[in-house]
């Protein structure tokens, strides 16, 4: 099955000058597929903002780098990649989602990093009936997550989940990772100058059936029927070879340090053996030379084509001069013993650098491939038609007087407000140690990830499908500066972003036109916010058989540096009588909202004014500085008065009993912006903000006279999902 | 020369940094042994088991790689009176081994952490452990106080203990229930235990004191960084809280 059109045929045909072989076929199918190529989202990526002083290396190889900060006289950087595994992860969910984890982890280890944590932003189809197939996508991605990340020994950091119908027949399973890396050591995926007649090592699992066509595969639309079909382009994932694997290239990566040798390293992913060395030596100015025979294989009588391309996991590929070859080899085969932790796993030399710029792949020294590098590797585009405008209609209403005693406890319990805990206790979040904020106990995951240092890393996602369906724009712009905030209410300064575009079909004028809509409005507030895009992914065909795409869906995460982690914002109220402010964007709008949601209710969609973002984040900065913020978290999905509960939980947790009197017109509007504890005489300048309240010393919450009891309204909350994940 | 203590490293260890740089930081003399040196494990005075998925959790945790080369060493060392500690993977291995509660013989364990109940799941939550022992019982646990309590983390999905209820009373009766779950007051209920444990058991001691088990990772919430509820003024990178456990280890070892 190969999915590539006429007119690429032809092209293929031109080029050559002849037919193109069965290998051949096979190799540009998956070189010229949607998720390779990028061929319908390139030109309209350019536009995202890439650079800036933090950035060390922006999108094009494996992971972006930002500086992190500095120790012991030595500079440190955070590796990021953010990535999708959606059509895997409708197909076979555990499989699929474990391997998206284990695709991401390898992308941030391939450049030298030491993997430090994971984050999983996660959509699936509503899961009211809990015997549906929808609830066992739900549980068995997560479990998938859980079994890889927790085995390799890698935190899960941030993340964050929603129900929707739209995702009912296409869950997203996204991915981030990040590594910490010396940035004297960061190690690049294509050869540098001088690379003549180095040696091409794969190392890994023994290449296997599975995975063949899976680039192709992604790019296509999902039709249930063809589900079982489709099964056998999944990979199977090996978490603890990959456990091995990764300690055994940490140890590559010491004695390259200590040698002071060059070497380039690079993740077998889309596009397998192919796609992996044609550009590690074509982005170098090289040609390839590989003997597919010489590829360690898990069953005989694997076709040339499938372990030319097939997508077998965890496998990576190395590219070195020869006198470190041995050493490579020694320390996989010998030390880390990787043939007796799985079958036929090893490193092994299948060919070398050439100095010609062709691609030539041999099988049994019969040439089965023999292109120009550039053409294999060069960019190529589509050029279709899209809708300019997408805007699905919202009335200009005023909400209407709520009763806030039947209605508060209904936004707590439901499925986009309640306690994520039932999903991620599965999760491991505090393996190695280094964990100072672990999932769910804050707006943002932070780390201390250089061992002996106060630096830390803070981690959040964002992307509201309830804005998406709205406005696909409105939900890119929102999903920058949701993530954000969550990045700064722990007291980080953010400093970069990625995303994942996880859209309909591009053959579709009007899911194109939501698709390029999104990304200028990622552009737009990435450049407003000075924050640039480091690493990213496009996950495109995200559409039924039926035609019904999901919800548009940019989903962002955003890194954030601390200089010092006894600076970062612990969880709950700390104190009573302490003045509770709501700093940054309040509109009394509830477009998009939960509460519009439950009244069905349409709304005005909050205005974003990015001199109000910024006045914000400067307001939220100084009370840090200033040692007054006594706790802060975001306001999102529930609103303002969501986000007060949650500091008043989060007290209880640490039994702290506190509580807050509020005073506020529609406490459940999410036009955003921050709640902040701001402690005795704050000397803060505190233009724009409004005093919402104070915090008293019962678990109470009082709210425009209406009294909740903390314990009662906790129970509320944290229940609803244990259903789903007992 | 400090006494020299190793950390081995199975396939599939994965806690083993943390567990180094707390053993060290508690002044400890400690090194990872990979498995790839495993003849040279012998030459060590104790060991700590890390956590992890040895062997992928094959058969059950900690099955296979208590037949691993590596605990013929440990087995041997714990026989001669060497103190060996285990968490969670390295906990489970231990029982395998049948070290602890070490009613049975070696390799046939009369008691098994399992999968937890009642939900199969792995679990990763905040917990504490309470000092189910006389401090002196147990060499490692010398230094505490007697009703020490340890914050640390429950994160596996096999910490149950499951055994026969003959065998359970053996462990009651011989003062082998080392720790059990608690809340942080010393309070013990059901709530406290994350994983349906028989005896609410998080750790498991064998009849001679050298050889102490335990589920959930003290090493996990052991510097001040960690602790959600530090104080202004703390000393973020100094050690605190689950530390406790291995500083006592660390004196016992210094003091045998």
């Amino acid at each position: 099955m190969v999915n590539l059109r006429d007119e690429e045929l032809q092209r293929i045909a031109q080029q050559l000058g002849r037919d193109p072989s069965v290998v051949e076929l096979h190799a540009f199918d998956a070189a010229w597929s949607e998720h390779c190529s990028y061929k319908s989202s390139r030109r309209f990526l350019k536009n995202l903002p890439t650079s800036g002083s933090r950035v060390l290396l922006g999108p094009g190889e494996d992971a972006g780098i930002l500086h992190l900060g500095t120790h012991d006289g030595e500079r440190y950087a955070v590796v990021v990649a953010h990535e999708s595994h959606n059509h895997p992860s409708q197909v076979v969910p555990f499989e699929g989602a474990a391997t998206g984890i284990g695709g991401i982890v390898r992308d941030v280890l391939c450049m030298g990093a030491e993997v430090v944590a994971v984050a999983d932003p996660l959509r699936f189809g509503r899961c009211d009936d809990l015997a549906s197939h929808q609830s066992h996508i739900a549980r068995a991605a997560v479990d998938g997550i859980g079994a890889y990340g927790n085995a390799i020994g890698v935190p899960n950091l941030a993340g964050d989940v929603y129900f929707e119908h739209g995702f009912d027949e296409n869950c997203l399973v996204n991915v981030v990772a990040l590594g910490v890396v010396n940035e004297k050591d960061v190690i690049h995926s294509y050869v540098p100058k001088g690379a003549e007649g180095w040696q091409i090592v794969l190392v890994g699992k023994a290449t296997d059936p599975s995975g063949f066509g899976g680039a192709s595969f992604s790019s296509l639309t999902l039709d249930a029927r063809d589900a079982e079909l489709n099964k056998g382009a999944v990979q199977v994932p090996d978490p603890f070879l990959k456990n091995v694997l990764m300690r055994a290239s940490y140890r590559v990566f010491a004695l390259l340090r200590e040698r002071r040798i060059a070497a380039a390293f690079k993740d077998l992913g889309a596009g397998g053996i192919v796609g992996c060395s044609a550009e590690m030596t074509a982005h170098g100015g090289y040609g390839a030379q590989i003997e597919l025979s010489r590829v360690n294989v898990a069953v005989e009588g694997i076709a040339p084509e499938v372990i030319a391309v097939g997508e077998t996991q965890e496998r990576m590929m190395w590219v070195a001069p020869l006198e470190f070859v041995p050493d490579l080899l020694r320390i996989y085969n010998e030390e880390f013993s990787l043939p007796e932790v799985a079958y036929n796993a090893r490193a092994v030399v299948i060919g070398e650098v050439t100095a010609q710029q062709r691609y030539v792949l041999q099988y049994r020294e019969r040439v089965v491939m023999d292109v120009e590098s550039e053409f294999l590797t060069g960019t190529i585009n589509d050029e279709l038609p899209y809708t300019e405008k997408i805007y699905h209609g919202v009335s200009a209403q005023e909400l209407p007087a709520v009763d806030i005693e039947g209605i508060f406890p209904r936004v707590l319990a439901h499925r986009d407000v309640c306690s994520r805990e039932p999903l991620y206790r599965r999760y491991d979040s505090v393996v190695r140690g280094r964990t100072v904020l672990p999932r769910g106990a804050a707006d943002a995951g932070v780390l201390a990830p250089v061992p002996g240092s106060r630096l830390g890393v803070a981690l959040a996602v964002a992307g509201n499908p309830r804005y998406g369906r709205i406005d696909p724009a409105y939900a890119a712009e929102q999903a920058v500066l949701e993530a954000m905030r969550r990045v700064v209410a722990v007291g980080a300064h953010p400093i970069g972003l990625t995303d994942c575009l996880n859209f309909g079909n591009p053959r579709k004028a009007e899911q194109y036109g939501e698709f390029v809509a999104a990304i200028e409005a990622l552009a737009r507030a990435a450049t407003e916010l000075d924050l640039p895009f480091v690493s990213g992914n496009v996950s495109l065909y995200n559409e039924a058989a039926t035609g019904r795409a999901i919800p548009p869906s940019a989903i962002v995460a955003c890194i954030g540096s601390i200089a010092d982690i006894a600076n970062v914002i612990t969880p709950g109220f700390k104190a009573a009588g302490s003045a509770l402010l709501w700093v940054g964007s309040r509109e009394l709008v509830g477009g998009g909202s939960v509460l519009a949601e439950l009244l069905g209710h349409k709304g005005t969609l909050p205005h974003i004014e990015y001199d109000a973002e910024r006045a914000a984040l400067a307001i939220v900065r100084d009370g840090i500085a200033r040692g007054v913020m006594r706790s802060c978290r975001v306001v999102a999905d529930g609103g303002m008065l969501t986000a007060v509960a949650r500091l008043a939980f989060d007290a209880l947790l640490a039994g702290r009993k506190l509580g807050a009197e509020i005073d506020f017109g529609n406490p459940l509007c999410e036009a955003g912006g921050f709640v902040c504890e701001i402690g005795g005489d704050s000397g803060m300048d505190v233009t724009g903000t409004l005093q919402i309240g104070t915090t008293i010393d019962t678990p109470e919450l009082v709210v425009n006279g209406t009294r909740f009891d903390v314990e009662r309204l906790y129970e509320t909350w944290s229940q609803p999902l244990a259903q789903l994940y007992p | 020369m400090s006494a020299r203590i190793a950390v081995p490293v199975f396939p599939g260890t994965n806690s083993e940094d943390e567990t180094l740089r707390l053993l060290r930081d508690c002044g400890g003399n400690a090194e990872l042994v990979h498995w790839s040196q495993a003849s040279n494990l012998a030459h060590y005075d104790a060991y700590v088991l890390a956590g992890g998925f040895a062997y992928e959790d094959r058969i059950r945790a900690g099955a296979i790689a208590a037949h691993d080369r590596m605990m013929d060493s440990v087995i041997e060392a714990a026989g001669s009176g060497k103190l060996v500690f285990g968490i969670c993977n390295g906990a489970q291995i231990l029982l395998e081994a049948g070290l602890v509660p070490g009613t049975g013989s070696i390799r046939r364990p009369t008691a098994a952490f399992t999968r937890n109940a009642p939900a199969p799941h792995f679990v990763c939550r905040h917990v504490y452990l309470k000092l189910a022992i006389e401090p002196a019982r147990c060499a490692i646990t010398a230094a505490l106080p007697e009703d020490a309590i340890v914050p640390a983390w429950a994160a596996h999905a096999e910490g149950r203990l499951a055994a026969t209820p003959e065998h359970l009373r053996e462990i009651v009766a011989g003062g082998h229930l080392a720790f059990t779950y608690a809340h942080s007051t010393g309070a013990v209920d059901q709530a406290a235990i994350p994983n349906g444990s028989a005896l609410g058991c998080a750790g498991l001691v064998n009849r001679a004191g050298n050889v102490l088990a335990i589920m959930p990772h003290p090493e996990r919430d052991a510097w001040n960084f960690n602790h959600l509820d530090r104080r202004e003024g703390d000393d973020v990178l100094a050690t605190s809280g689950g530390s406790v456990l291995f500083r006592s280890f660390v004196q016992a070892l210094a003091s045998s």
